[in-house]
């Protein structure tokens, strides 16, 4: 964006009255993606999957997180970072820029505080990939204000506890060279999933001596405060190992493993994790295997579909779960069936982000 | 900057119709269905003579001779290979925690009658069924702690085996290629369009001949510190060379059937078949010479050459055909 565009937009948004969500055609879900000409956007889609309206960025995306009453969402590049973009969705113009600060990069994800006012990014320190919790001042145009350890190396998502304003981090515990995401560590990786308070007070960790090779990446929270995790193994690729576990405070995590015939079908990697409505159906993708696996919330395999390149993954209002691929299908999973809602000729990128 | 899109908009992007094109009809018809035609045949051969006698030196031969046909389609990992786990049952390798060989001992031990019936046998872990269980009895010490309970599972085993190869025929002539031959039509959710059929044959040509160089010569090369001879596919049966030789040959014609008719692909064709020729040559059945220099040399020369084809294939093919990685599979986050 052109900066004299970028003023008339600030000056615009400052003139006119406080918008909602609904001022921005109520869209049910954001994604990323590339689009036919090769660039980049953000979207978003109505109930149906249906582009309700997209915004460039200047580069691949990956995540992004919404404002709590703003219709505000902040899109995170992917790793490693070097920008997310505030984007104003009911007036279709960016209202800020975050970089991250020297020698500082965004891993993708973040999360907002309960009543909106601070925005919480995942980021490592380049060199060595120590993890660090950006804070953000989102009342008054997203100055950094400050900045806590994430409580280990490579943290990738992070998500705000239902109903308080502490934070769970997926501590991916993956060392990456500054430049390429090569990893640098995996015999020595430690991934683990920490719990703090909104001042950086670590309260509970949990590891899986293990599976030390089993990174945790990814985040699903159900309102009752029941946390599911998604893994990436970086070990043999030959040993069966389950890729999602879920965890409630003060308690030992439960492993979700898969069925027999089941247990390759997501090359070891999950990509993404939703719960579905309710909270009774918890899910992963794995692009690499192009496959959902759904299980019970107590870690029980259930069902599955088959979908190259499938990796975002949401709620579904009508029951089940939304997935999105590389190939720009947005379909509904439920019970084991796949069915195509709608097909826009962008790539889909790996996250879908429920609203509301 | 805000774009609305329309409804009908994205419909006819979705209609963009594509026109008709002979390299998915022809894979089918001149190199999956006949292939799988020959699975069926040999194992329901092998199933035939496992179950007039088990004795194992007499059944080496048909069981290699479903073995061989097996290599014909077992780069085929999608629709019938993942119902069910069959492909797992087919061929559990890699096995690094001898997950196979356990349950095989335990069966030994209990002798439970109830898995010899055709639904008991298919109710035996994925792990210890199919080809290489059966390796286990025809090939290793394995049998002798039960000899006459070995008789029986190698009959059901072999029996077990033939119903799924004849399942993933069945499915392949039927259901699932029509799924290939019309897709984007009413109540076809796998395939949307002409493009996703190509691109997942074509990731099955190269998802193969990754996993002859990972998996079959990778896993014994190990590292040069490290070698490790003993995680050779099939070396009881002094296979493993003899797989990659088998795998490169089908995966070779895949290739070829998916380029015909769209145009050549003479770096590929070379990459193809300067690995078969080097395989060919290999004299290291069982890749035994990993932990010694110049052994070790030859075979990371033909897994070079493996994954060269691979390059060559996906760059070439890749091109010809309009399709390329996944845009998410290939990102990693």
């Amino acid at each position: 964006m052109q900066r004299r565009t970028f003023l008339t937009s600030l000056a615009a948004a400052a003139a006119t009255p406080r918008l909602s969500w609904a001022d921005a055609g109520s869209p049910a879900y954001l994604a990323a993606a590339r689009r036919p000409g090769g660039d980049y956007a953000l979207f978003g889609l109505d109930a149906a999957g249906a582009p309700l309206f997209s915004q460039p960025m200047p580069a691949r995306g990956h995540a992004a997180t919404s404002h709590p009453t703003r219709p505000e969402a902040v899109a995170f590049a992917r790793r490693p970072g070097t920008f997310a973009l505030v984007l104003d969705c009911a007036r279709g113009v960016v209202t800020a820029r975050l970089t991250p600060p020297e020698g500082r990069q965004f891993n993708g994800h973040g999360a907002f505080s309960q009543d909106g006012s601070v925005l919480y990014t995942s980021e490592v320190v380049a060199e060595g990939s120590a993890g660090r919790i950006g804070l953000w001042d989102a009342a008054r145009g997203y100055a950094r204000i400050g900045e806590f350890a994430s409580g280990g190396i490579g943290p990738h998502e992070i998500r705000r506890l239902p109903m308080s304003d502490d934070l769970v981090i997926a501590n991916g515990g993956i060392e990456t060279d500054p430049s390429d995401r090569t990893p640098l560590n995996l015999d020595r990786m430690r991934p683990n999933l920490s719990y703090m308070t909104p001042e950086g007070v670590i309260t509970e960790v949990i590891e899986l001596p293990d599976l030390a090779r089993n990174s945790i990446r990814h985040l699903a929270l159900r309102p009752d405060g029941l946390v599911a995790f998604a893994m990436q193994w970086q070990g043999d690729p030959a040993e069966p190992v389950p890729l999602l576990g879920l965890h409630r405070r003060g308690a030992a995590p439960v492993l979700a493993e898969p069925k027999d015939e089941e247990m390759f079908a997501m090359q070891g990697y999950a990509g993404s994790v939703a719960f579905a409505p309710g909270g009774a159906e918890v899910a992963i993708t794995s692009p690499k295997g192009g496959r959902l696996q759904v299980f019970s919330a107590t870690g029980a395999p259930l069902w599955s579909v088959a979908r190259a390149d499938v990796c975002g993954l949401g709620p579904c209002p009508a029951g089940g779960f939304v997935v999105t691929d590389g190939v720009g299908l947005v379909a509904r999973a439920d019970q084991g069936v796949l069915s195509p809602m709608a097909s826009s000729n962008v790539s889909w990128d790996n996250h879908l982000i429920a609203l509301g | 900057m805000t774009h609305r899109l329309t409804r009908s908009a994205l419909l006819a992007l979705t209609l963009l119709a594509t026109p008709a094109r002979a390299d998915v009809p022809e894979a089918l018809d001149k190199d999956i269905l006949p292939g799988f035609a020959g699975f069926t045949a040999a194992t329901a051969t092998l199933a035939e003579a496992a179950q007039a006698d088990c004795d194992p030196q007499a059944l080496r031969a048909p069981w290699n001779a479903a073995f061989d046909a097996w290599l014909e389609v077992a780069h085929l990992r999608m629709g019938p290979f993942e119902e069910a786990g069959r492909g797992l049952a087919i061929a559990f390798w890699p096995d690094p925690k001898n997950i196979g060989g356990r349950q095989m001992a335990a069966m030994l031990q209990a002798a439970d009658p109830a898995l010899l019936s055709p639904e008991g046998t298919a109710q035996i872990s994925v792990a210890a069924r199919g080809l290489f269980g059966l390796e286990r009895l025809l090939y290793t010490e394995a049998a002798q702690a039960n000899p006459a309970y070995a008789c029986k599972l190698t009959a059901a085993l072999a029996g077990d085996l033939a119903r799924m190869a004849a399942e993933m025929e069945t499915a392949w002539t039927g259901p699932y290629g029509d799924l290939l031959r019309s897709p984007g039509a009413p109540g076809n959710a796998t395939f949307l369009t002409e493009a996703e059929v190509r691109q997942a044959l074509f990731t099955q040509l190269l998802t193969g001949l990754e996993l002859d160089a990972a998996n079959r010569i990778g896993r014994p090369l190990g590292s040069f510190d490290k070698p490790r001879p003993e995680r050779a596919e099939a070396i009881a049966s002094g296979r493993s060379l003899t797989n990659v030789a088998r795998s490169l040959a089908a995966l070779h014609r895949l290739a070829e059937a998916l380029a015909q008719g769209l145009g050549e692909i003479p770096a590929t064709e070379a990459a193809f078949a300067r690995a078969q020729t080097l395989a060919a040559g290999l004299d290291d059945p069982v890749f035994a010479s990993v932990a010694d220099p110049s052994g070790r040399l030859k075979v990371e020369i033909l897994q070079q050459a493996i994954e060269a084809t691979r390059a060559a294939a996906e760059t070439e093919l890749g091109a010809l055909l309009g399709v390329s990685a996944g845009f998410n599979s290939a990102d990693g986050d």
